[in-house]
């Protein structure tokens, strides 16, 4: 077993992933043969300088870009023979994505965004809204649940998008970047949070992230460089 | 409530903020298309329902027409059919045709209507259509002209003029001579029918079958029926039991190429009027295409959830659905209001214009008629909803082509 692959069976794994982009004459090798895996409950950072892929690895992890070559699997589930329909219908209920802008819906409030992702996979019923208003108040934001995002801060915004990440029990979070548009103590704050969730949600998550603090608060810290991937 | 409903009712009408400009522009759009399609409708249904109603005071509902003309035992086999018809209120016979007619050497060649006025009063209110006279002064050496037909002879009440029978040229071929016959002007009718205001006249009906010749024979029946018949079943059931040769007509058949021509100038008006409503929906195509590239992320975030590429479309396209339908509502809730108070804007605008009186005189009416038909309405309201949620289409189909991957790296 690799050393970049946890112990006990993992939740999300990907063996020999490749994936290149047309560069104007040439290609561009972004992934060049990554291996991945992590289990329930654990954590792991992705460093990575700038186009080193980290990104890349990520949307492939969510299924929503595909490899050249490699295989991913969601669980028991071999992932990388699902059609992006296919994958899509699964998402949902299976990982949840936390980004570097938030991406909240302007004309929802924080509580109706938190409930946005049990909508998107289902009916909302009363277990759905208390499990929201749970999480809004797990995150810090219990008395602000009716204000809009443009009523927040961004830290403020970000909690939410983790309590919408969280909101259907996902087995795996993913983080791209999650502090990148966060001051110093406010994204030590998110991360914190991030970590504590997670671990409380027994959700594995991965923390693609530039601040070498913050990845140190991982399970494990991985990094890519020329498509490789390897210990940071 | 689905998730594609829920977001585009929220997109459309977010709770806590403002109703976005984008919303507010489409609805306005659509609302201003149906509200006019509405009014103009209405107002052309106002003219034929007042048109019909002229018809069928001064024809009846129903018209009993002969292919020849009727003797008196067909006459009275007629008669017969009408007075057991429980549909039938009143009847009278009438003949009809054209005369020469000259007052101070300027002559005229209008259409003669003869009829028995004690008959005809019970089917026709033509005492309400008199500006000048009296009908009880009609006999048999006295005519009614039409209002036009008088003001272009400069005949008035009290006047005489000399009727013409075409029997003169008969009569002529064998080296006949036969005169004039004078009559008195009894009075002068004006019902708001160019047809008939401009060249009619009214006269007894023994006057008419003397100027023909026809002897005691008649061309056909005025029928008014009980109130609350149907016209058409009504007729129906005298076609089955009338002699050979004669023929009931509703007030429409009988004047069926007049119809034609409302129902083409109306049909005409809606199809015109459909490219307010498309320019509309072209608006709402627009900006749900700009509102497709700004909430690109968005987008690209649903797919991310889990949602799927056609339910991504699905709420573009419920968004054109929402704004034609409240576009709708506020179409028709100000398409009524103007209908309403119709009268009180042609009022302004008549004073603003040439002044109320000018505007009687000109245009033949002081109040504009409306007779809004239920059809109309629900073609309206199809055509609106119809046009706004094809106009999510384009819209729709480029969001549900947005890949999520692409989406969210957008910038």
């Amino acid at each position: 077993m690799s050393v970049l692959q946890p112990s006990s069976p993992s939740v999300l794994s990907a063996a020999g992933l490749h994936k290149t982009y047309p560069s104007g004459d040439r290609t561009l090798a972004v992934l060049s043969g990554v291996d991945f895996a992590i289990e329930a409950g654990q954590s792991v950072s992705i460093r990575g300088e700038s186009g080193s892929g980290k990104s890349t690895l990520l949307n492939i992890l969510a299924g929503l870009d595909r490899p050249d070559r490699g295989e991913l699997h969601w669980g028991t589930e071999t992932a990388h023979q699902l059609s992006l329909g296919e994958l899509t219908a699964r998402r949902g209920r299976f990982l949840g994505m936390v980004f570097q802008s938030y991406y909240l819906i302007p004309e929802l409030d924080a509580f109706a965004n938190v409930l946005l992702g049990a909508r998107v996979v289902g009916a909302v019923g009363a277990t759905e809204r208390t499990r929201a208003t749970a999480l809004l108040e797990r995150v810090g934001l219990a008395e602000r649940g009716h204000h809009l995002p443009a009523q927040l801060s961004g830290g403020e915004r970000q909690r939410v998008a983790v309590a919408r990440a969280l909101m259907n029990r996902p087995k795996v979070i993913l983080a791209d970047e999650p502090t990148g548009n966060l001051d110093e103590r406010t994204g030590d704050e998110v991360i914190a949070l991030l970590l504590e969730v997670c671990a409380e949600e027994n959700a594995a998550l991965v923390l693609v992230t530039h601040n070498p603090a913050h990845a140190k608060k991982t399970n494990r810290q991985l990094a890519l460089k020329n498509g490789q991937m390897g210990h940071a | 409530m689905s998730w594609p409903v829920y977001l585009a009712l929220k997109q459309l009408f977010p709770s806590g903020r403002r109703v976005p400009f984008f919303t507010l522009i489409s609805v306005l759009g659509v609302s201003l298309g149906v509200a006019l399609m509405l009014v103009t409708m209405s107002v052309m249904g106002g003219f034929g329902h007042q048109i019909k109603k002229m018809i069928i005071d001064t024809q009846g509902e129903v018209q009993v027409r002969a292919r020849m003309l009727l003797d008196k035992p067909e006459a009275a086999a007629v008669e017969k059919v009408l007075a057991a018809s429980a549909a039938v209120e009143a009847f009278a016979p009438y003949a009809t045709g054209m005369v020469m007619l000259e007052y101070q050497s300027r002559p005229a060649f209008p259409a003669v209507q003869g009829f028995n006025y004690e008959q005809m009063k019970k089917v026709v209110p033509l005492d309400h259509y008199l500006t000048s006279g009296s009908l009880d002064n009609l006999d048999d050496d006295s005519v009614v002209l039409s209002s036009l037909l008088a003001s272009s002879l400069g005949v008035k009440v009290g006047d005489t003029l000399s009727l013409y029978s075409p029997l003169a040229l008969e009569r002529a071929k064998h080296n006949e001579l036969l005169l004039p016959r004078d009559v008195l002007v009894a009075g002068i009718f004006h019902v708001g029918h160019q047809q008939l205001d401009s060249s009619t006249v009214l006269c007894s009906l023994r006057l008419m079958q003397d100027l023909y010749g026809l002897e005691q024979r008649v061309h056909g029946y005025n029928v008014r029926l009980k109130p609350g018949a149907d016209e058409y079943a009504a007729a129906a059931a005298l076609n089955q039991n009338l002699p050979a040769g004669t023929r009931a007509l509703t007030w429409f058949e009988a004047n069926a190429d007049f119809q034609a021509v409302l129902s083409f100038e109306r049909n005409m008006i809606f199809f015109l009027l459909t490219f307010i409503i498309i320019v509309a929906a072209f608006s709402i195509t627009s900006s749900l295409l700009v509102t497709v590239v700004r909430k690109t992320r968005e987008i690209g975030l649903l797919g991310a959830m889990g949602g799927r590429a056609q339910h991504v479309a699905a709420c573009f396209c419920v968004q054109g659905l929402f704004i034609g339908l409240a576009g709708t509502a506020a179409g028709l809730a100000l398409g009524f209001t103007l209908l309403h108070f119709r009268d009180n804007l042609v009022g302004l605008i008549a004073r603003m214009t040439m002044g109320p009186e000018a505007f009687v005189k000109f245009y033949q009416f002081s109040s504009l008629p409306a007779h809004t038909l239920p059809k109309d309405v629900a073609m309206i309201i199809i055509f609106s909803v119809l046009a706004s949620t094809i106009a999510g289409l384009i819209p729709a189909w480029r969001a549900a082509k947005l890949q999520p991957v692409e989406a969210l790296r957008s910038e």
